[in-house]
């Protein structure tokens, strides 16, 4: 059983692994001063920043056992209307660039985006555990909804020069660092601590691990089944404010594509599509992964489109690994009523 | 399938000899002869765990035996798999059908053999009036344009039963097929099966329904602690005989001291509950450090009470009194806080959170009381509290940190025991307590029940293990088809094993108090 | 069991849905704009929607089995511009090889049947989840598309390549004395459909694949291969996203490396609010056929109405909504159904 056990320690740990290997060979291939330099070790941080907060929403809701596909939409939501409540007035002419001229203050529309963020989030929420409503379908159409709605008020305008102030959390820097892996890193600390430490992470974890074991000992799934989607799309308000801020201009197709990045990147770092299982650490792994892949491809001159075909690829190889490891699983002992009774498998 | 059958019923189309089959720990099934005529119905009967579904497990081919023979039709194996015993012909019925359910009854019966025309399409004339042909052929009538999922139960039972004759079935296991037919589904289901008998079909009919057995079956073999008791025709028997022979001479694996004895103040009284469909006219009173047993069948009502007790269902119009206050709780959330606690039948399904820990299980209903601040678990005040009921409940595993699955079957059960007692209740409503758990954790979760009864909580046991109940409760309440229907206090003269089943199984109704 | 009659108008109304819908969306818009009913507008409709329509079969056959095909967006993108690269001069885009027409979309066909195969291979020889599997094919796909293509788009094509795609086959006198063109990709759409109907209605292949996808166990018991029939789904989900392809290279008269981006979220929602469940087992062409058509009269009548077209977006996000609530209530109600009808003759309680 112990030749087990070791493939297991290293299933588990696998993620971190590769992790090495790649930034070995990205290193190798590109030089190891240039590579490990400090400016392109923020580089790397600073690109796995906004994939970074919105993987954190993506694992509270894989962990609960679900997942959210409108996370992207939330976030090119709040970050079309924050551009259109701060910016001047859009001319009437074609191509005329601005927003809707209410000039309103960062510290007015920051706290107005984390709340479109998670009351988005908390309807997902509540028509998915109250309403029954499949989770796949419901945040799909929730993404439409929202990608239309950032569409409508954008009207396809460009919308650039956001303030300064309002730029701090993705522009700004401390020191050298810049603020938004700082925040970034926080954030994760503060989640993984949550999770492993309170109660909430107890509920999360038990909910997603076995709805109805979980109901049977006094836990509300359908309750934390909302706050996790609430966080979902709190989590996307802030990767929002964040990517606005670093781009400083607001454009219609911003975030294409990042959903299943998310979830790949929590898959890639352990957290089970099935729920109940995985570490907050590891999703950032996977986030990292994802990053440093790009960098080093982009450091050794690939075309960026194929980047994302081996970004890709990566996908598949993870989930590849994450198919194997229900193999090596220690055997699990059965449910002894027939397989009709047992609700949940 | 190449020489002709007779059909007179003197050939055995099924002999199983000498079946045996171990589990780690535990003798599933020993030295087990069961032969099965042509043409003949054959119950199978036994307590829960006397090994009737090992027995067919074996049959079908899932697992493997240990010892014995499996001859079918005059074919030997002595080893089988799921696809020998298709092709054997062996066909098994499930409670809950498993065809497909959105397709219609023509389409299941005539998958993967759909008529075609002369350019290869789909001639659905054909495909229901040859559905249709087939079904007449067994006398079956059913509307082959419906679709499977709107049939009634019976419909979809017969359906399933001629699906597997239409693959040259020709031994067809019936497992418990009438635990949720209204009668007049049960008497459509028996006159069809009787029907097919002339077709030479045998079937092995398991049921906990005695009248039924009676009614439909020729003879019966009785299980016993996975032995074989006895093979007898139908007609040879009568009800209380066949009691005897399922419930035995055991030895009592447990004996309370009964209090009998003096018992505190009311802790729960149930008046005139009613849920529509399951259970009516439901009252009885519960005191503190009172063992009181429920006993009933699959479909008698006592589940859907204890769940509808804790509020994992609904529980209907009537009231409740839990300690002097009236009790309602909707949500096992709500149970706990108003000091009721429950554990599952299915512990696996409602029990644990196996991926988990066994700190993390025992704790989850109680962590408000471990918790700092606005959720901080207080870790080390957590550690002592688990330590103390592992120690106390003889929970054997490695430490605190195992995965919750990888403990055995009755260490399981100790860590649900756990959760609950640390929410220090006023009722335990303990449901099917000790199924699939060893004997040594049987005794100690009996022993944590007599103490948890001495400590003042008020019990209340839903099981069919009627000797069990016997050995700990102060006295057993049965139901049946919804109704309390009888009261067997402890120690009375009348409240022996046998009259207690034979009440289970809707015998003589005593109105006890 | 009147009950259970009045009952039965209630599924088959929701089961039905999509027509109902389609029919309360021609009413609302034609009284809104006299410009709706008109023939030019019905046959825009058509020519609009034909692309998604063609992935939204492929897609059917696949859900029908009761598995996703996210990839096919990215399938339509890639045998586009693998088409226009063989057929366009260096000067517009292409590799200069000047292929002859028909060459060139059979290589399209066959490029988008192999990526079907692959797709079908990976999920049900090995084993792998065919959501994720999907899904990474997308991402893959759509990077080796941007990879092949010179940076911008291959366009000015011959005519008979784009001929699916914008040209024109019949011509239907109009009172006026004018006369209608009736485009060829809208015949052809009508045309698929129906071939997908017949399939799935009359073919074996077809009931197999309803077989595997509302019972994958109960269909091998009775001898249907269901890992061939998922894998035939896939090749055929595959061939539509390649017409797909073919058909808007040949409406644009080019080809661009985003081409079909996003869209397979459309396609998943016109599917559904046709009635294909996403659990498989459920649905017909036709009612797939009915999913496009509302997509593409909103598409039309909100363009007539001149609402700005990013309602357009919204709108098929809240419909989808809708569709999935009604889907969710007809399970409910199947549910409660199920029940009375196994309390009838049961009095315990009443």
């Amino acid at each position: 059983m112990s030749g087990n056990k070791v493939i297991q320690f290293v299933l588990d740990r696998m993620i971190w692994f590769i992790l090495l290997l790649v930034i070995s060979f990205f290193g190798w291939r590109v030089g190891f001063e240039t590579y490990l330099a400090p400016s392109n070790l923020i580089n790397i941080l600073l690109h796995a920043s906004v994939l970074g907060v919105l993987t954190i929403g993506q694992t509270m809701c894989l962990l609960s056992g679900n997942f959210d596909l409108s996370a992207e939409g939330t976030m090119s939501l709040v970050i079309v209307l924050a551009a259109w409540l701060m910016l001047p007035i859009r001319g009437e002419a074609f191509l005329e660039t601005g927003g809707g001229g209410w000039l309103l203050s960062p510290f007015l529309v920051v706290p107005i985006m984390l709340v479109v963020g998670a009351v988005v989030g908390v309807i997902n929420g509540t028509l998915i555990s109250r309403l029954n409503m499949n989770n796949y379908t419901v945040t799909l159409s929730m993404q439409l909804i929202l990608r239309g709605l950032g569409t409508v008020i954008s009207m396809g305008a460009i919308m650039p020069g956001t303030p300064p102030l309002f730029n701090w959390l993705g522009g700004g820097r401390v020191g050298t660092i810049p603020v938004s892996v700082v925040f970034t890193l926080v954030l994760y600390a503060v989640f993984a601590y949550v999770l492993k430490n309170y109660r909430f992470g107890r509920e999360l974890y038990a909910v997603g691990g076995n709805l109805q074991a979980a109901l049977a000992s006094g836990f509300r799934p359908k309750r934390m089944i909302t706050w996790s989607y609430g966080l979902s799309g709190l989590m996307a308000a802030f990767a929002g404010w964040m990517l606005l801020g670093r781009l400083e201009v607001s454009v219609a197709t911003l975030g294409t594509g990042m959903t299943l990045e998310t979830v790949a990147a929590a898959v890639i770092g352990g957290v089970a599509l099935t729920g109940g299982a995985g570490t907050i650490w590891g999703a950032f792994s996977g986030v990292l992964l994802l990053s440093v892949v790009g960098n080093g491809l982009n450091l050794m001159d690939v075309d960026p489109f194929a980047v994302n075909a081996v970004r890709g690829l990566i996908i598949l190889i993870a989930l590849f690994i994450d198919a194997q490891k229900v193999r090596y699983k220690p055997q699990v002992a059965r449910s002894k009523a027939p397989p009709a009774q047992q609700a949940r498998a | 399938m190449n020489e002709t059958k007779t059909s007179t019923a003197t050939k055995p189309i099924l002999e199983m000899l000498g079946i045996g089959k171990v589990f780690p720990g535990v003798q599933a099934l020993e030295a087990v002869d069961l032969t099965v005529m042509a043409g003949e119905i054959h119950g199978l009967l036994g307590k829960n765990g006397a090994g009737k579904s090992t027995l067919m497990a074996a049959l079908m081919g899932i697992l493997p035996v240990d010892a014995g023979s499996i001859t079918i039709d005059g074919d030997t194996f002595t080893s089988m798999n799921p696809r020998d015993a298709l092709g054997a012909g062996v066909a098994y019925v499930p409670q809950r059908i498993n065809m497909m359910n959105p397709l219609t009854v023509a389409e299941n019966v005539l998958a993967g053999m759909m008529p075609v025309n002369t350019v290869g399409f789909v001639a659905w004339g054909e495909v229901y009036g040859e559905a249709e042909q087939r079904l007449k052929q067994l006398g079956l009538v059913l509307d082959v344009r419906a679709r499977v999922e709107g049939l009634s139960v019976a419909d979809q039972t017969m359906l399933a039963i001629a699906k597997a004759l239409f693959s040259n079935a020709k031994l067809i296991i019936l497992d418990e097929p009438t635990a949720t037919l209204p009668r007049p589904g049960v008497d459509r289901l028996f006159d069809f099966v009787r029907s097919l008998k002339t077709h030479g079909v045998a079937f092995i009919y398991i049921s906990h329904h005695l009248e039924e057995v009676f009614e439909i079956c020729d003879r019966v073999t009785v299980l016993r602690n996975g032995r074989l008791v006895e093979t007898r025709d139908v007609q040879d028997l009568d009800t209380p005989t066949l009691i005897r022979l399922m419930v035995g001479e055991d030895v009592k694996e447990f004996e309370r001291e009964q209090a009998g004895a003096v018992h505190g103040d009311e802790v729960m009284v149930v008046s005139n509950l009613v849920r529509r469909g399951h259970y009516e006219e439901i009252s009885f009173t519960l005191h503190r450090g009172e063992v009181l047993g429920l006993a009933g069948l699959e479909g008698s009502g006592a589940a859907s009470l204890a769940k509808g007790l804790f509020g994992l269902e609904r529980r209907g119009q009537g009231a409740v009194q839990v300690a002097g206050r009236a009790y309602t709780a909707d949500t096992p959330d709500e149970a706990f806080a108003q000091g009721v606690a429950y554990l599952p039948q299915d512990r696996y399904l409602y029990g644990i959170v196996g991926a988990r820990p066994v700190r993390e299980n025992v704790t989850y209903p109680i962590l408000k009381r471990l918790v700092r601040g606005l959720g901080l678990i207080n870790r080390s005040e957590e550690r002592i509290l688990v330590q103390n009921y592992v120690d106390q409940l003889g929970i054997v595993t490695p430490s605190q940190e195992q995965a919750v699955s990888l403990l055995s079957g009755g260490n399981q059960q100790k860590v649900v025991f756990a959760k609950l007692a640390t929410t220090t209740p006023h009722v335990l409503i303990l449901h099917e307590p000790t199924q699939g758990v060893d004997v040594h954790a049987k005794v100690d979760i009996y022993r944590i029940v007599s103490e948890l009864a001495a400590q003042g909580v008020g019990i209340l046991i839903i099981s069919s293990e009627v000797r069990e109940l016997l050995g700990v409760c102060d006295s057993i309440l049965v139901m049946y088809r919804g109704r309390i229907t009888a009261c067997f206090p402890s120690g009375a003269p009348a409240s022996t094993p046998e009259s207690i089943l034979l009440a289970i199984e809707g015998g003589t109704v005593h109105v006890g108090q | 069991m009147g009950n259970l009659k009045s009952g039965n108008l209630f599924i088959l109304l929701v089961e039905n849905l999509i027509w109902v819908l389609v029919l309360v969306a021609v009413v609302i818009f034609s009284m809104m704009s006299d410009n709706f009913l008109s023939m030019y507008n019905l046959v825009n409709i058509f020519v609009r929607v034909a692309a998604l329509g063609l992935l939204v079969i492929g897609q059917s056959f696949t859900l029908i089995t009761g598995n996703f095909d996210l990839s096919s967006e990215s399938t339509m993108g890639l045998t586009a511009m693998v088409g226009g690269l063989l057929i366009a001069a260096a000067s517009t885009g292409g590799l200069d090889w000047k292929v002859n027409p028909l060459i060139a979309i059979a290589v399209m066909l066959v490029l988008g049947c192999l990526i079907g195969l692959i797709n079908g291979i990976l999920i049900t020889r090995l084993m792998m989840n065919n959501l994720i599997v999907t899904v990474a094919m997308l991402l893959i796909l759509r990077g080796v598309t941007y990879v092949i293509s010179p940076g911008q788009s291959t366009s000015f094509f011959p005519e008979l390549f784009n001929f699916l795609g914008s040209g024109f086959v019949y011509r239907i006198p109009l009172a006026n004395g004018r006369y209608l063109p009736i485009p060829a990709a809208a015949i052809f759409l009508v045309l698929m459909f129906i071939v997908g109907h017949v399939v799935a209605r009359y073919r074996r292949f077809g009931r197999n694949m309803y077989a595997v996808g509302s019972n994958r166990a109960a269909a091998e018991a009775a001898g249907i291969d269901s890992q061939r029939v998922i894998l035939a789904a896939y090749i055929v989900s595959g061939l539509f996203a390649a017409l797909a392809g073919l058909l808007e290279a040949g409406r644009m008269d080019s080809a661009t490396p985003r081409m079909g981006a996003g869209m397979i979220f459309s396609v998943q929602a016109a599917a559904v609010i046709g009635g294909i469940s996403l659990f498989g087992g459920r649905g017909t062409m036709i009612g797939a056929f009915g999913g496009v058509l509302l997509w593409g009269i909103l598409d039309t009548g909100l363009n007539i109405l001149q609402v700005s077209p990013f309602w357009v977006e919204v709108s098929r996000g809240l419909l989808l909504l809708f569709a999935v609530f009604l889907d969710a209530t007809k399970a409910r109600y199947l549910q409660r159904v199920a029940i009375r009808s196994a309390l009838i003759g049961n009095p315990i309680g009443l």
